[in-house]
């Protein structure tokens, strides 16, 4: 121990005897029994008070008051006060009391005063036990501070054997539990033993109000001191079925700092002996059905992880690029997918998600966290529950498929302990319809696509209309168009030919002249209106300069056309003819063999010349 | 209140996103491919604007959806 830490402690010391005169301000509240409990088997320093306290005075007791000295405060990451009712088995624990921070008047100001609001007032001559649990981050120091690679990590840790209160104590005790049973040296007061890696003091008895008496402990300890600087952790909801959850660390060993070179080989050789004071893994404790998990850093994916797990949770046991040695620092990302049923509700016409704060690796202390909940574009009527004190601001965050960009609700806590793994809701209300906008984003953009395409092939982009060639191809256009059409007229007349042939076999079938007859006629009425129509177009190929070669072909189709058409009506009119002299069958199929023949030759023939024609 | 909450999912169920993404992907090509054939083939005088709007639509909505479908597949959360 310097003599600078030495000195510190009396100050103190001869601070707090000073105290003893402000006792009568209090109310008359007596600790009968008080035991203390000092975790110290990791880098948080837990401590469990339970106090049985008293009334003797006649005044209804509803609050009780606990100092902690502002260097203790700074490092208070966790108060919680609960009372329990009943002993061994049936004892029933209270869930939290609520507390708050007070400045009663007359009393030190050094000292930061926490109040705990009972639930029941204590009358005159009641008992209660209250037990008060605590949790410090950065309380522990490494002594010495700069160790080399082989040596052990040796931590010092300061306290009041006596509890530290402005009520008087009867009898308290207090216990510090070590995480090997190994230290260095420790304060020796009256009634102090050690045994194994527990160290106890007291009991004491009847105590006035602010007793203090220093203690140090010096112990090995080669508990990784993982402490993220930095943690922000990324929640991001998506209604279409996701919670991704993205976590960026800052991490450094916060324990003695490493001097000296580092050897690979003796790290290698004997880890535990040369590096026990580093750590290699850590294992992060993700929730059930996590899906989609990476681990990786501004280099790329890090390969060295492992990922196992059962129905109630998914552990990630994640190792970085090298030993974590003191003062080693580094930065990674870990995330992950969890399915949105798990984790979003639907109460009173409002959305809410629940979900966890904290980091999901024990024994990580976080300096800084923030945790941002990204809501999906479009929500509204934001707002938080949060079961401790965070510090609250809004962000907008642009990400896939966004307009408006989407809410973001930023959570600051500074000195976060794995106690504060707990749940948390962030309420807000979200239509439906919502969900089509990113579907409504991609299919205007592809309608945009089309429609660019609709303009680009009707837009005329021709800057010459003079020139010889733009008139060409207007000209060619026209032609073209005037063959397709023909085509069409022919393949109507084609279909009129095949009417006729139905008709006829519908006659040889029921042998209906009238209805054949008058199925001729239409045929004969139709087949001259599409003739008609066919003339201008013909007329128009004649005089088309670009059309020289194709008329031939137009021409040749036209005169084979009329030639079938021709020969089928004479087949018509002699198979009539024939069934109203009622000739035989046979007689019939005799008379119509021959043009039956021409027929089909002719109707191959014009077939070949419309595929002639397609092709131009 | 978190005990009388329901619990919200997607709107559809997260094992259909890859066989929507593979047919409506597929269904908005074919359609998208007989929008360009006919914008190829049809000369520019006898072409309807309405016909060639409605394929449009129908191709891009279900290109959209199909798009839409196929990121969320990718574990691309929209």
């Amino acid at each position: 121990m310097t003599t600078t830490t030495t000195f510190r402690l009396y100050l103190l010391f001869s601070f707090f005897v000073l105290f003893a005169q402000w006792s009568p301000v209090l109310s008359d509240l007596l600790i009968s029994k008080l035991d203390r409990k000092v975790d110290l088997t990791s880098q948080v320093v837990r401590i469990t008070a339970t106090l049985k306290l008293e009334n003797p005075g006649n005044d209804q007791i509803s609050e009780v008051l606990l100092p902690f000295p502002d260097h203790q405060a700074k490092d208070l990451a966790f108060l919680v006060a609960t009372t329990s009712e009943g002993k061994g088995k049936t004892k029933t624990s209270s869930s939290s009391l609520p507390i708050k921070v007070v400045n009663p008047e007359g009393l030190p100001p050094s000292l930061t005063w926490y109040s705990v609001t009972l639930l029941k007032e204590l009358g005159k001559g009641q008992s209660l036990t209250l037990e008060v649990r605590t949790a410090f981050t950065h309380a522990l120091r490494p002594f010495p501070e700069k160790i080399t690679q082989a040596d052990i990590q040796l931590l010092v840790f300061q306290e009041s054997a006596y509890y530290l209160s402005p009520y008087a104590v009867n009898v308290q005790s207090l216990s510090v539990k070590l995480p090997e049973p190994k230290v260095e040296s420790y304060t020796k007061l009256e009634n102090t033993k050690f045994s194994g890696s527990e160290i106890k003091y007291g009991p004491y008895e009847n105590l006035p109000p602010f007793s203090y008496s220093p203690i140090a402990v010096h112990f090995v300890s080669n508990k990784p001191f993982a402490v993220a600087q930095e943690l922000v952790r990324e929640i991001e909801i998506s209604h279409w079925g996701n919670v991704q959850i993205t976590e960026h660390y800052n991490l450094v060993n916060a324990g003695a700092t490493s001097i000296g070179e580092f050897s690979r080989l003796e790290y290698q050789a004997r880890p535990h002996l040369r590096g026990a004071s580093s750590f290699r893994h850590l294992v992060a404790k993700l929730p059930p059905r996590a899906h989609s998990i990476y681990y990786r850093d501004e280099i790329g994916n890090i390969s060295t992880s492992n990922i196992w797990g059962d129905s109630s949770k998914t552990l990630l046991e994640i190792e970085p690029r090298y030993p974590m040695f003191g003062g080693w620092r580094t930065s990674f990302t870990i995330g992950y997918g969890l399915p949105l049923k798990d984790y979003l509700f639907r109460a009173e016409g409002k959305r809410f998600l629940n979900i966890s704060f904290g980091c999901p690796m024990d024994e990580v202390v976080v300096d800084n966290l923030v945790v941002k909940v990204i809501l999906p574009e479009g929500s509204k009527d934001i707002s938080v529950s949060v079961p401790f004190s965070v510090k609250e601001s809004r962000e907008t965050k642009f990400s896939h498929l966004d307009m408006i960009g989407r809410p973001v609700v930023a959570l600051e806590k500074t000195n976060a302990v794995p106690e504060h793994n707990q749940y948390f809701q962030v309420y807000y209300r979200f239509s439906n319809l919502s969900l089509l906008r990113e579907p409504m984003m991609l299919i205007s953009g592809f309608f945009f696509l089309f429609v660019a395409c609709i303009v680009y092939m009707h837009a005329d982009l021709t800057i010459s209309k003079s020139s010889p060639s733009y008139l060409a191809k207007l000209q060619w256009d026209e032609v073209q168009s005037a063959l397709q059409q023909i085509q069409s007229i022919m393949n109507h007349c084609l279909g009129i030919h095949d009417k006729l042939e139905a008709s006829l076999r519908d006659l040889s079938r029921t042998g209906d002249v009238q209805a054949c007859k008058a199925a001729r006629k239409s045929a004969d009425n139709m087949l001259k209106e599409l003739s008609k129509d066919m003339k201008p177009l013909l007329s128009f190929l004649q005089s088309s300069p670009l059309a020289v070669s194709s008329y031939s072909k137009v021409e040749e189709l036209v005169a084979k056309e009329k030639e079938l058409q021709e020969k089928l009506i004479v087949k018509h009119t002699t198979v009539t003819d024939s069934y109203e002299k009622k000739s035989g069958g046979r007689d019939i199929e005799n008379r119509i063999a021959p043009i039956q023949q021409k027929i089909t030759a002719l109707r191959q023939e014009v077939d070949d010349l419309l595929e002639v024609i397609d092709e131009i | 209140m978190v005990e009388s909450a329901k619990h919200i999912s997607s709107p559809v169920p997260i094992t259909w996103y890859p066989t929507l993404a593979v047919f409506m992907l597929a269904i908005g090509l074919i359609v998208t491919a007989s929008f360009f054939i006919y914008e190829a083939t049809s000369p520019r005088k006898y072409r309807s604007l309405a016909k060639e709007l409605t394929t449009g639509a129908v191709a891009s909505v279900f290109l959209g959806f199909g798009s839409l479908f196929l990121l969320l597949a990718s574990g691309v959360y929209v």
